[in-house]
Formats: C-alpha cells, sequence, structure tokens
C-alpha cells in the first residue's frame, strides 16, 4: 500500500478521496490554488501545497506545478478525481515516466475506451451493446449515405476524439447529411486534433443508465451493477438512483456483465463507467466509457457496500479486486440529490455566495458528501457542485420518503441552490412513477422559469 | 467616451454581486470589465472600451511580481514570491556562493535564487529594485506557488 498520496483535485471529491486514503492509513497532500485557500478539506490534508492562482488552468490544470508537488512531498501516488486530469492521458503517461503511481487506468487502457471508434469496435467484440451504426471512421459521402440508409434517421455524426458535447451533429434527413459531416468534422480537427467521425443511430428521448465497473491489474473486472441518471438538464446531471428502476432483472445483468467484460478485454485497472441509453423496450445502447470515479458513485456504493474510491487506492496499489462477481449484490435502494449553487428559477444560472446557515440532515441510511460548512464563501471560477445529499431505503419508496424527509432538514442558508428543486421533484408524479427520460426535467420546468406548481 | 462614473459604478456592482465579467453594448459603445475574482479587497478590475466593434480583446490579468507585504513587522517591505513549486536553492551549486544575502542590493533582473522542480533548474528573478531585507526559506526547502522567499526593502 502506498505511504503517501496527492490528490490532485478540489471540494468534495477531494475530501472524499483524503477520507478513503486516511482509512486505508496513507497519508494525504493536497494540492490547492489560491482561490481554495481557505477551503475546508485542506484541513482534513496531513498537507497541503499551492501550486498556483485561481484560474484551473494555471493551478489544477498545471501537469507541471502539481508533479512538482508530488515530488517535494515524496509521495507514492496521485489521485486525480474527476474532472481537471482525471482523464487526461498524457498526465497519466508522465506520472508514468516520473515513476509516480496515477490513481486511475494506463495511458493505453484510456486511450482505448476514450477513442469512440475503437471502443466502439471493442464493445461489439465484448457483446456490449452498441447502437447500430458506421463500422469505424466514416471516410467519405458516399459511405456516410450508405450507412445512413442501413440504420436510419435521425442519427448522430460523432467525433472520435470528442466528448462534452463537441463534434457532434444530429442529422435527420439524407439530404443534410453532407453538411453535418464536414461541420462535425471540421469541429473535430479543431476541437481535438482529430478529424475522424463516425455515425450511429440516434434515440429519442429514452433513459440514461450507467454501468459502474472496477477492474484490477491482474485481469479480473467486475460490475457494480447500474444507475439510472435519467434526470438532466442540458446533459448536467441532477439526481443519480440505483437500481435503475424498471428493468428486467435478466436484462440488467446481461448489460452490466457486458460492461464487465469490455473493462476485461481493454486490460483497465481502476474504477469505470459504461454509458448507455435505454429505450422503451429495455434495449440497451452505449453512448461512452468514462475511465474514472465519477460523481454519482456514493448511490452505487450504498446498494453494494463497494466503497469505491478506497477500491481505486487499492487497485491501482496492485491488490487483486476483493470480490468475485457472485459477492456482489444490490440491497434496497439508494438516490443522490446534487446541490448545486445554482438558481433553478433562472435557468439553473449558477450563484455563488456565502453559506451563512448550516444544517444537515441524519439519521439511518442519509448520507451527505460535502466540502462546505457555514461561513464558507462559493468561490466563482469553479462548478458549482456544494454537496451531494444521498439516501438508502429497502425500497425505492422508502428511499424517496427519507429523501424527502432529509431535504427538508438541509438547510445552507439564503443561497440559492438546486434544494427547492429537489424538494419538487420529489413530490412529482413523474419521478416517484419512475416515468422519466432524458428530455423530462426541461419539459416540467421549461428553459427559464419557475416549476409548475 | 464613457463616462468615468458610470465605469466607477458598474465596477462597485460588479464587486457588491461578485461578478467576475461585465459586458455592454448599445449602438455607439461597448464596455467589457473583467476581474480576477480571487483578489482581496476591491478586486483588480480592468477595463477596454471600444466602439460598435463586436468581440472585446482579452484582458491579461496581471499575476505575480513583488507584492507589499502587510503586517508582521514587515511593513513597507516588498514580498518576492514563489512562481512555482519546487526545491529552493540560494546558490547556482553547492559550491558556490548564495546568489544574494541580507543587504544585497537587487535590480529587477538581478538573480536571487534557484528553484529546481523535475529536474530543472530554473533561476529566478527578483522583478523589483531594493536591497534583500530578509532570506525567508533555507536552501534546499520545498516551496509552494505564491510562498514568500525573499523580503525586500524598496529602493
Amino acid at each position: 500500500m502506498f505511504l503517501r498520496i496527492l490528490i490532485a483535485n478540489r471540494g468534495e471529491i477531494a475530501l472524499r478521496i483524503i477520507r478513503a486514503a486516511r482509512e486505508l492509513g496513507v497519508q494525504t497532500v493536497c494540492v490547492y490554488s489560491q482561490a481554495d485557500k481557505d477551503g475546508p478539506w485542506l484541513e482534513y490534508a496531513d498537507e497541503k501545497i499551492c501550486i498556483g492562482p485561481g484560474a484551473a488552468a494555471e493551478s489544477y490544470l498545471r501537469v507541471d506545478r502539481i508533479i512538482s508537488a508530488a515530488e517535494i512531498a515524496q509521495v507514492d501516488a496521485i489521485h486525480p478525481g474527476y474532472g481537471f486530469l482525471a482523464e487526461n492521458a498524457h498526465f497519466a503517461e508522465i506520472c508514468r515516466e516520473c515513476k509516480i503511481e496515477f490513481i486511475g487506468p494506463s495511458p493505453e487502457a484510456m486511450g482505448l475506451l476514450g477513442d469512440k471508434i475503437v471502443c466502439r469496435k471493442m464493445a461489439r467484440e465484448a457483446s456490449t451493446p452498441v447502437f447500430p451504426g458506421s463500422e469505424g471512421a466514416v471516410e467519405d459521402e458516399e459511405e456516410a449515405i450508405e450507412v445512413g440508409r442501413r440504420i436510419g434517421y435521425p442519427l448522430m455524426v460523432k467525433a472520435s476524439g470528442g466528448g462534452g458535447g463537441r463534434g457532434m451533429r444530429l442529422v435527420r434527413d439524407e439530404a443534410l447529411l453532407s453538411g453535418a459531416l464536414l461541420a462535425a468534422r471540421q469541429e473535430a480537427q479543431a476541437s481535438f486534433g482529430n478529424g475522424a467521425v463516425y455515425m450511429e443511430k440516434f434515440l429519442e428521448g429514452g433513459r440514461h443508465v450507467e454501468v459502474q465497473v472496477l477492474g484490477d491489474k491482474h485481469g479480473h473486472a467486475i460490475h457494480l451493477y447500474d444507475r439510472d441518471c435519467t434526470s438532466q438538464r442540458r446533459h448536467q446531471k441532477l439526481v443519480e438512483e440505483s437500481p435503475a428502476p424498471r428493468v428486467e432483472g435478466e436484462k440488467r445483468n446481461a448489460v452490466a456483465r457486458s460492461a464487465a467484460e469490455l473493462i476485461r478485454r481493454a486490460k483497465y485497472a481502476g474504477a469505470a463507467t459504461v454509458e448507455f441509453m435505454m429505450d422503451g423496450d429495455q434495449n440497451f445502447y452505449m453512448l461512452e466509457v468514462n475511465t474514472r470515479v465519477q460523481v454519482e458513485h456514493p448511490v452505487t456504493e450504498m446498494v453494494t457496500g463497494v466503497d469505491i474510491v478506497k477500491a481505486t487506492i487499492q487497485i491501482a496499489a496492485g491488490e487483486p479486486l476483493a470480490w468475485r462477481q457472485r459477492d456482489v449484490k444490490l440491497r434496497g435502494h439508494a438516490i443522490e440529490c446534487r446541490l448545486n449553487a445554482e438558481d433553478p428559477d433562472q435557468g439553473f444560472v449558477p450563484r455563488p455566495g456565502t453559506i451563512d446557515r448550516f444544517r444537515l440532515p441524519g439519521g439511518p441510511g442519509v448520507r451527505v458528501d460535502t466540502h462546505v460548512r457555514r461561513g464558507y464563501r462559493i468561490p466563482a471560477m469553479y462548478d458549482s457542485l456544494i454537496g451531494k445529499l444521498i439516501v438508502w431505503g429497502a425500497t425505492r419508496e422508502e428511499a424517496i420518503a427519507k429523501m424527502r424527509c432529509a431535504l427538508e432538514e438541509l438547510d445552507l442558508g439564503t443561497i440559492r441552490s438546486t434544494i427547492p428543486f429537489h424538494r419538487r421533484l420529489m413530490r412529482s408524479r413523474e419521478f416517484i412513477e419512475a416515468e422519466l427520460d432524458i428530455h423530462c426535467i426541461e419539459r416540467m420546468y421549461g428553459e427559464k422559469g419557475a416549476f409548475p406548481s | 467616451m464613457i463616462d468615468i462614473r458610470k465605469l466607477k459604478e458598474l465596477v462597485r456592482l460588479m464587486v457588491a454581486n461578485e461578478l467576475t465579467e461585465l459586458d455592454l453594448r448599445d449602438t455607439e459603445e461597448q464596455v467589457t470589465l473583467r476581474r480576477d475574482s480571487q483578489s482581496a479587497g476591491a478586486g483588480a478590475a480592468e477595463g477596454s472600451v471600444g466602439s460598435g466593434t463586436a468581440g472585446s480583446r482579452p484582458v491579461a490579468v496581471a499575476e505575480g511580481g513583488p507584492r507589499s507585504a502587510e503586517g508582521g513587522g514587515e511593513e513597507g517591505l516588498l514580498r518576492v514570491e514563489s512562481p512555482m513549486v519546487g526545491t529552493f536553492y540560494s546558490a547556482a551549486n553547492p559550491d558556490a556562493l548564495p546568489y544574494v544575502h541580507a543587504g544585497t542590493a537587487v535590480g529587477p533582473e538581478t538573480v536571487v535564487c534557484m528553484i529546481e522542480a523535475m529536474k530543472i533548474f530554473n533561476e529566478i528573478k527578483a522583478e523589483c529594485s531594493g536591497t534583500i531585507e530578509r532570506v525567508l526559506v533555507k536552501n534546499g526547502d520545498a516551496v509552494e506557488f505564491g510562498q514568500a522567499i525573499f523580503l525586500v526593502k524598496p529602493s
């Protein structure tokens, strides 16, 4: 096991990693920017090192300063958390060259699964269900038209090196295909330096269901079942739950097993999430693979009893997975509500401010992952996530009831936050009856303006 | 020409509402104000005024360079801060004399120390004029970004 690790992140995930490391007896060093000098999570670390001014590009994304900090603090490994450098193969490569363990997959595994065309091919080989689409990169217009006729419209032209919604074009008609192809290629080349594009059938509506997987350095891979993250607004998740409601057991098991198989074939060591869209007939189609720990990992931890963040550290230290697939059982139901410093009545616009009251809910099955405390001033320059409220119940109904109570107890003062949104959502017919699709929140809310009462 | 009082009011509003960027335009004028939100006190607001053109020039926020020291017997002294993370060395090599010591006169281009990171040695310059009042770290100490390494009495 490592003696000391460096956490190259901030906020709630930095605290989460510090806790996991300390439980394993590992010392912690946390880097921070000048804007985060009063970050409450820093007090939990054994050491802290300032690596730059507030702007992420000059601090949390500065590979050179993070590596320097790792060297002067003499750490064995770096945990990147999520966001920032977590999916940066170049950073993982540099860690390796500097003989510092990167707590995550190898640059090779990251590269394989991060290249969408390669990932699709590997998924097909692993029997992981994918959207009907092109075999590989679409070379020319003629091929594109042929693919379009085979898979039907609407379809998506997507960048292989892409992410974050860029380098993608939705095409509803063959007449618009060649224009979309050109535009997607150009955007892909400009954004990622890689103009390769492929095509996939597009699913209208549907639910976002993802599978959590863990792989170790000894060739083992297991899944930790699924999460439903359909409650989204503009591709930003707001609520997640596990297991995904109204999914047949055998279909759940099959897609989860295929996700584990994909990870195993990629020789992936660490935590990953295979994202799918699910249609009305419970067919799954892979969207992409996220090669990192995700924000919503707690819901999986609550229903499986597996500490995912601890597992990432153990895996990186070379330990084999402590569970075989048959050891992993789903128990009960968990829901997570993301607490963002945003105004839901004003299009979820970010609203930094100061936490002037602070009361957290508690009791059995209630968990809060947050870095904030009373008096904390939320900086404007990072994402607006201030915490996560997670509950566990024996059934989904009990979990919802518990979440309602917990949301009533939760008080973060006068800041604008997503708390009122969650309170309303937990009382909505759509959520209670699990009749959600990815456009649901936008329909219920409208683009701006208040939730209809 | 934008009324300076209007500009001052805009800056005050920005600070009061913790805004980092404000962009106002009409058919004749355009004002863009950008501030570094973690600066202490009133914030370092910078403005660029153009007329009728869409898109504003990016404004570089000045970082680094010696800052006035506050409190702790440091009044009136400038802090030379580390611009990087690494290991502080007071001399070019173990056999050499230190670059500076208390009393050494320095100018903006005077090399005051080396900071090593990832086996690369970086010469750090004073970027101010005066005399070294105090050396705050020892040879071989680890230093973080922004850490004060020298106090300089300005000339």
